[in-house]
């Protein structure tokens, strides 16, 4: 009896897992096919105003939010130690690398992700997803394909937005509120954070856009029927994604370090 | 031919229609939803398919253009077959469809010129913008809408929204058209234009219908050939009056509007009205 439930869900998680690698699959060559095609390029445009331009104010606002707690929690710590002027390094340098390109990428799950899996859930359960395929048109490549595409392109830019709103909210609260010495606070950031630092946010955020974008637009598709469905469905997009959004930062951390390790003290060779 | 001989035919996939199912069982988990169900879709006729709820009817028409494909069984169009071959392949074979479903299923970001021009858009270069106009206000025109291009679905009645669906379905002026329960939650009046609508296309385009309904009067209506589906097979199949003087009880309940014992035991079983009175004695309004 519990063998055969336990075999059942094993087997039962994965066939979801091998059905959600070739949705995956087919979604990645359907968004590098829809590159080649200029007729798609209105899809994703619009695609791009949805995911991207609208979400820069809740991007940005995340951004700065953390930035200040971040000066707000370490200041007594480092000025303990009569370290605070070296709290712009440990600020940017958090900012830049973690909690910017992290935090940005959790309220894109929220924001776009929960929205992408609504609509493709309705479309779903009243069948104009049947209908697209009905018509001779392939609902990935279609519906699917651009919304990774916009998610791939734009999270890396929502990320430089909410790096810099990090740094201004960062720099306003130890300046400003806490008295630092501006010169030294920038002097100091500048010697501790590089442009590798920076460069991997960014390219996080490639991974992280199209986590969410391929989890949600999965969701939406095999999303069940009924208006408990498309909720549970938005429910489980949100969770999977915020998942696979820490599991990928600390994959991408460890493969950025031996990267970094290896080749990044060559620099100065050269 | 004989009627009889026909079903006989019909359950054996011999006939040389321009949609074929040969032997077609679909099954959902361990339900079995089409137990074995063959079906030659004749060219230029307007076949409907009834039967009971939940009797399998949309999982049929979804074969016949595979957006659901058979646990086991063979699905012919014009003798190609095309149950076992790509998603990319398909999608040239259904260019000759029009897919009506049940609920239109319009897309709703869309106005209905959009909607209309989806197909084209999709599959044709469209150079000539005057053109398209001329030809979704045609389209529009035929389903007795035009004026209607700049509205949202949101803004259209249900059997608006059916009739726009149509005009989308036959943009591409598709050999066979299915429809999914089209007059379901449409009145008397607006179910009959539907009806008088898909006449007119078969009249005006010869286009080959299949129909899934349980509406009765809208089978007759339109009907070359009937075809009854129950409990995932076919039990009847012939023309309106064969279907009416059917012998086999299913078919007369059904056609008849009539319950019969099974169901009568299952109310009985529930027990009487009465001993439902289940709210308590002061839940009065």
């Amino acid at each position: 009896m519990i063998i055969g439930t336990v075999g059942a869900k094993t087997i039962g998680g994965v066939s979801n897992m091998g059905r959600f690698a070739r949705f995956a699959w087919q979604s990645m060559v359907a968004s590098f096919r829809n590159c080649l095609s200029p007729c798609t390029y209105p899809l994703i445009w619009t695609q791009m105003n949805i995911i991207g331009v609208r979400s820069v104010p809740v991007v940005m606002i995340t951004g700065a939010f953390v930035g200040m707690t971040l000066a707000v929690q370490a200041y007594d710590q480092l000025a303990g130690m009569g370290l605070e002027e070296h709290l712009g390094v440990l600020i940017n340098i958090s900012v830049v690398k973690e909690l910017g390109p992290v935090l940005a990428a959790v309220m894109l799950a929220g924001r776009i992700g929960g929205a992408l899996t609504a609509e493709l859930g309705t479309m779903n359960v009243t069948e104009q997803i049947d209908a697209i395929r009905s018509m001779g048109t392939d609902p990935i490549r279609y519906l699917a394909a651009p919304r990774v595409l916009a998610c791939l392109l734009l999270t890396p830019f929502l990320i430089i937005y909410a790096d810099l709103m990090g740094i201004i909210g960062g720099y306003f609260v130890s300046v400003v509120q806490l008295g630092i010495n501006s010169r030294a606070y920038w002097s100091f950031s500048a010697s501790g954070v590089e442009l590798w630092d920076v460069a991997i946010g960014i390219i996080k955020g490639l991974f992280f856009g199209v986590a969410i974008a391929v989890i949600s637009c999965y969701k939406g598709f095999t999303c069940k029927e009924g208006a408990h469905g498309v909720g549970q469905a938005c429910t489980e997009a949100f969770v999977a994604s915020f998942i696979s959004i820490l599991a990928l930062d600390f994959a991408l951390a460890v493969i950025f370090k031996s990267i970094y390790n290896t080749f990044w003290s060559l620099k100065s060779l050269i | 031919m004989k009627q009889g001989d026909k079903e006989n035919n019909v359950q054996a996939g011999n006939g040389d229609g321009i949609i074929v199912l040969k032997n077609i069982t679909k099954k959902f988990g361990a339900k079995v939803v089409l137990d074995n169900v063959s079906l030659a879709v004749e060219k230029g006729k307007t076949t409907v398919v009834i039967g009971p709820s939940g009797c399998g009817k949309t999982v049929l028409i979804k074969h016949l253009i595979v957006l659901l494909r058979p646990s086991s069984g063979e699905v012919y169009f014009k003798d190609q077959r095309i149950d076992d071959i790509s998603e990319r392949q398909l999608n040239e074979i259904r260019t000759h469809y029009g897919f009506l479903f049940q609920g239109g299923a319009l897309f709703d970001s869309l106005s209905v010129t959009e909607n209309i021009i989806f197909p084209l858009r999709q599959h044709c270069e469209i150079t000539d913008w005057k053109k398209v106009e001329e030809l979704v206000k045609s389209k529009l025109a035929m389903v007795g809408l035009d004026g209607y291009q700049n509205y949202y679905p949101a803004n259209l009645s249900g059997g608006q929204r059916k009739r726009v669906a149509l005009a989308r379905a036959i943009a591409l002026n598709p050999e066979v058209i299915l429809y999914d329960e089209p007059t379901t939650g449409l009145d008397p009046i607006r179910s009959d234009v539907i009806n008088e609508l898909i006449l007119k296309l078969q009249r005006e385009l010869n286009i080959t219908s299949v129909i899934v309904t349980h509406d009765m009067t809208s089978a007759y209506k339109v009907a070359d050939r009937i075809i009854m589906l129950h409990k995932g097979k076919i039990i009847a199949d012939g023309d309106a009056d064969h279907i009416r003087n059917h012998p086999h009880s299913v078919v007369q309940h059904f056609i008849n509007g009539k319950v019969d014992d099974d169901d009568l035991a299952v109310l009985r079983m529930r027990g009487t009205v009465s001993q439902a009175q289940f709210l308590p004695r002061d839940f009065e309004h």
